[in-house]
């Protein structure tokens, strides 16, 4: 799990402020190669603009990010993607009037560019096979069929997908995942769990997930980190997390109390 | 027919309409010349005003101040310098002013940017003014050094063919493409790695830089300058109708706009002008309710759903009329009420 | 220079201002409430001057009788040119940001539109009339009457449009709505009914600015864009949808300008205002007026 590699992603003590509304507070994390991590915490807990903060998205108010040993801190979302850090948004964004296939080659033309092998022709250096041109991305997550449509046709978790494949479109190192589950069904969601898996497994990314589902994505993941109130209150595996007497106050429910054969009935209660 | 049939389609377009442009002068009477060239301006202008505008949604109304930038740069340097320099440094001139300008205002969103724009230009036009008037102590200026009428219309109608060709090869590269991206989710286009400060600034500047190049051009139809009638917001004005009207997002909507509205500006100018502007304005609003792709978009299927889209609302209306709607809406609510009791 | 000399300057300014207010406050209720940007509003300023005018040279009616009027008449023509205009932008515009893009175009072409069609009708010459041009005393200060009046009149409407807003049920609910459209329509505001007819009193109380200003000075039919402009510089100051904002703004720039003017020219004053207003854009865009934190 976290050996003791180089941080992929730092961040220092940062902070979002706007007027007088602290939205994240003080949070610091390292993120090394390869993991899969969550990020869980009631409604407002600041998850998504912490996010915002380390995509470049959102200036922190006080605070460093550091990627890859270069202090990003101020610097615009393009230098981020620059870096490897891509992201999805929690309502889709995708290019509307623009086809599918020309979705994913958006990204693929811009941060997702690598220096060819013989300046001007040959295969791109140092690309997983896997992310090596629109086609392979589009199967990679299951839309090869509507690769012609424009993506304002296609359904809603559909375009979910195509959100994913726009960010693996870029390469990335780090991938940022905001709550790609929701309004999923059940089954749905150990789908994309299984996809998310995969794509950390297969191309040697680091997933950064967001999520509503908590027990799905207590599951999954390796570790978790939980916000509440723009303060993170814990950063552990799991199993730990959720015998966390802070945590469970937080989420004010005994659902987290025991992730067992029991939590699907629970998460239908919730 | 695939992307690189487009482009030899639209090239050979480009061709011919510069040839016949070409061989104009020697056919035609003075009079159609000077409305050509005043349709070659405006093709020049709309064309790199869309360019840019088109595709990032970012309105600019600061045509006139380029313009006038470059006319001015030909009354104080046509002389000293040659034609071609003059005209260079004109969009030169132009593009140093966009750069600062883009630099300080481009992060601000649609209206907002509209809205500065405009101010600047009027502020660049009153400071010129003042300077004149205190500094150098001249109100405007004569320009003395005047080339023939056939230099004049050939450049223009070089910048023209430019500011066409530019526009139909941009669309087709990367910053093309970065320039439709930050018109559809500028925010998604800098997390897929767009540095979208610099594109836009870039594409400023290119406005700048066709606006500055007419602008010095066209300075020596006039033999007397000053900053009213060559910073005079109205260019810029109907630069965004033409370009509006024609179809912001198309290659040949603007030239196709250009084309009418220099027929109709000098038809109409002596004795209507009123009616020309006032045909301009109704036609704006008409093509931003009914036809927001321009002209260029008009299709048959465009007039298919203006006809279903009419006899909808007539039949609506007749509905309403013979108080039917009224008689549905009642039923409605008495069945509602029932529902209650259950 | 005398204190007289200052009141007068000041009382000038004031003068301008509270037509400047006047303006900027019809601006405002319709950028604040409805987004819409409406860059023609000074046209319809024009409409109303030259409306009181031909009534007064036609029919010999008084000018004080036409300002109600021109109120009416430009409410009515409000409400037909929103209903004509802007009702289909918000069915058709996807998202916020293509309707005021639209919304400002759609303006553009009623500039075009209402100016060339007064300038066609009546000509481009400048037109107006005497009314009440006898100097009033107080102390050693003189003031023509007809500014007086002017002024008076500005502050009458302005004072109305403001307590309105404040006081009535109707007010409320625009200012509810300028706050949070959504949350005021699920309380039930009726945005159908209530956009055109703020959309028409934006435009009354245009068309009552430029009556009153057919009182005391002359008119053409390009007299409208540099009030626009002015109505635009006023609600920067002052923040977007802020009405009090609006009124000081208004106030306070009729009186910077008429310093401006008096020490130095004419065009570093026009220079002025324009750095003063891109300034305001680019450093503090909610205004000077407003307390930070205030939705714009």
């Amino acid at each position: 799990m976290s050996e003791q590699a180089t941080p992929l992603l730092e961040a220092h003590n940062v902070t979002v402020r706007f007027g007088g509304l602290v939205a994240v507070d003080g949070v610091s994390a390292n993120f090394v190669p390869g993991e899969l991590v969550g990020i869980i915490g009631p409604n407002g807990a600041g998850k998504t603009t912490f996010f915002n903060a380390i995509s470049g998205v959102q200036v922190p108010t006080s605070g460093r990010l550091i990627a890859h040993g270069h202090n990003l801190t101020g610097r615009g979302p393009h230098r981020f993607a620059a870096h490897g850090v891509a992201r999805t948004f929690q309502t889709p964004r995708v290019f509307a009037d623009m086809p599918v296939v020309a979705n994913i080659e958006f990204g693929l033309k811009f941060a997702g560019q690598r220096r060819r092998k013989y300046v001007f022709w040959g295969d791109e250096v140092d690309v997983p096979w896997a992310l090596r041109d629109a086609a392979s991305i589009l199967s990679l997550i299951g839309l090869s069929a509507q690769a012609e449509l424009p993506a304002a046709a296609i359904t809603p978790s559909q375009q979910r997908l195509l959100e994913i494949g726009m960010a693996l479109a870029t390469r990335p190192k780090l991938l940022l995942l905001d709550e790609v589950a929701a309004g999923l069904t059940e089954s749905e969601i150990e789908e994309m769990a299984r996809l998310i898996r995969r794509l950390r497994d297969e191309l040697d990314l680091t997933v950064i997930w967001i999520e509503h589902a908590v027990t799905t994505l207590l599951r999954h993941v390796e570790r978790v980190i939980v916000l509440h109130q723009g303060r993170k209150i814990a950063d552990d595996t799991p199993h730990n997390v959720v015998r966390n007497p802070e945590v469970i106050e937080a989420y004010l429910g005994d659902e987290m109390a025991e992730p067992s054969a029991d939590s699907e009935e629970e998460e239908v209660a919730a | 027919m695939n992307s690189r049939q487009f482009l030899i389609r639209d090239l050979l377009v480009l061709l011919a309409f510069s040839g016949w442009a070409l061989a104009l002068p020697s056919y035609a009477s003075e009079f159609v010349v000077s409305m050509a060239l005043t349709c070659l301006m405006y093709v020049a202008l709309s064309s790199s005003w869309g360019l840019f505008c088109g595709s990032t949604r970012y309105l600019s109304l600061a045509t006139s101040a380029f313009f006038g930038i470059g006319a001015y740069t030909t009354a104080l340097l046509l002389g000293q310098f040659g034609w071609v320099e003059t005209i260079t440094i004109g969009a030169g001139m132009a593009v140093v002013v966009a750069v600062v300008m883009g630099a300080a205002v481009l992060h601000l969103r649609g209206t907002y940017f509209a809205v500065l724009t405009f101010g600047m230009t009027e502020l660049i036009m009153h400071a010129v003014t003042y300077f004149e008037k205190t500094v150098t102590g001249t109100v405007g200026r004569v320009l003395t050094v005047i080339p023939e009428n056939n230099v004049i219309y050939l450049t223009v109608l070089v910048i023209a063919v430019l500011a066409v060709a530019l526009s139909i090869t941009v669309r087709r590269t990367r910053f093309g493409l970065a320039l439709m991206g930050i018109g559809a989710d500028e925010q998604r286009a800098q997390t897929l790695g767009v540095n979208t400060r610099l594109i836009k600034i870039a594409g400023f500047a290119i406005t700048a830089a066709f606006a500055g190049a007419v602008g010095a051009a066209m300075a020596v139809r006039w033999t007397y300058i000053d900053p009213h009638a060559v910073f005079n917001p109205f260019i810029g004005f109907q630069t965004v109708l033409i370009t509006l009207i024609g179809g912001v997002l198309t290659l040949w909507g603007p030239l196709l706009a250009a084309i009418i509205f220099s027929v109709l500006a000098e038809s109409l100018r002596l004795q209507f002008p009123q009616i020309y502007l006032m045909s301009l304005g109704l036609l704006l609003i008409l093509c931003v309710l009914y036809l927001p792709g321009g002209l260029a978009s008009l299709r048959w299927a465009t007039f298919k759903g203006w006809w279903t889209d009419s006899r909808d609302w007539a039949k609506d209306l007749k509905r309403e009329l013979s108080g039917e709607k009224e008689r549905d809406k009642q039923r409605l609510k008495r069945r509602e009420k029932e529902s209650h009791f259950v | 220079m005398s204190i007289t000399a200052w009141l007068e300057l000041i009382a000038s300014g004031l003068i301008t201002g509270g037509i400047y207010a006047l303006v900027a406050l019809g601006l405002n209720l319709q950028y604040g409430l409805m987004r819409i940007l409406n860059i023609a509003h000074g046209e319809f300023l024009m409409v109303g001057a030259y409306l009181t005018w031909l009534v007064q040279t036609q029919f010999g009616l008084s000018p004080l009788l036409m300002v109600p009027v021109a109120f009416v008449v430009l409410m009515v023509l409000g409400v037909a040119v929103h209903f004509l205009c802007f009702r289909r932008l918000t069915a058709t515009s996807p998202n916020l940001d293509v309707f005021e893009a639209r919304g400002l175009m759609v303006a553009f072409g009623l500039m075009f539109l209402v100016q060339n069609f007064v300038s066609w009708q009546w000509g481009g010459d400048l037109r107006g009339y005497d009314y009440l041009t006898e100097p009033v005393k107080f102390g050693e200060a003189q003031f023509a009457a007809n500014k007086l009046l002017v002024f008076g009149l500005a502050l009458l409407f302005s004072g109305a449009l403001i307590v309105l807003l404040r006081m009535t049920l109707l007010g409320k609910g625009v200012r509810a709505l300028m706050q949070s459209a959504i949350g005021a329509q699920l309380m039930g505001i009726d945005t159908k009914r209530l956009h055109p007819m703020m959309f028409g009193i934006g435009l009354g109380l245009s068309g009552v600015a430029g009556a009153l200003l057919s009182m005391a000075y002359t008119i053409t039919p390009y007299m409208g864009q540099p009030y626009t402009v002015t109505a635009l510089i006023v609600i920067t100051l002052g923040g977007f949808g802020s009405m009090g904002g609006a009124l000081i703004g208004g106030l306070f720039l009729g009186v910077i300008e008429a310093l401006g003017m008096h020490f130095t020219n004419p065009s570093l004053k026009a220079l002025l205002s324009y750095v003063v207003f891109i300034a305001v854009l680019l450093l503090r865009p909610e205004g000077l007026f407003t307390r930070k934190g205030r939705n714009a």
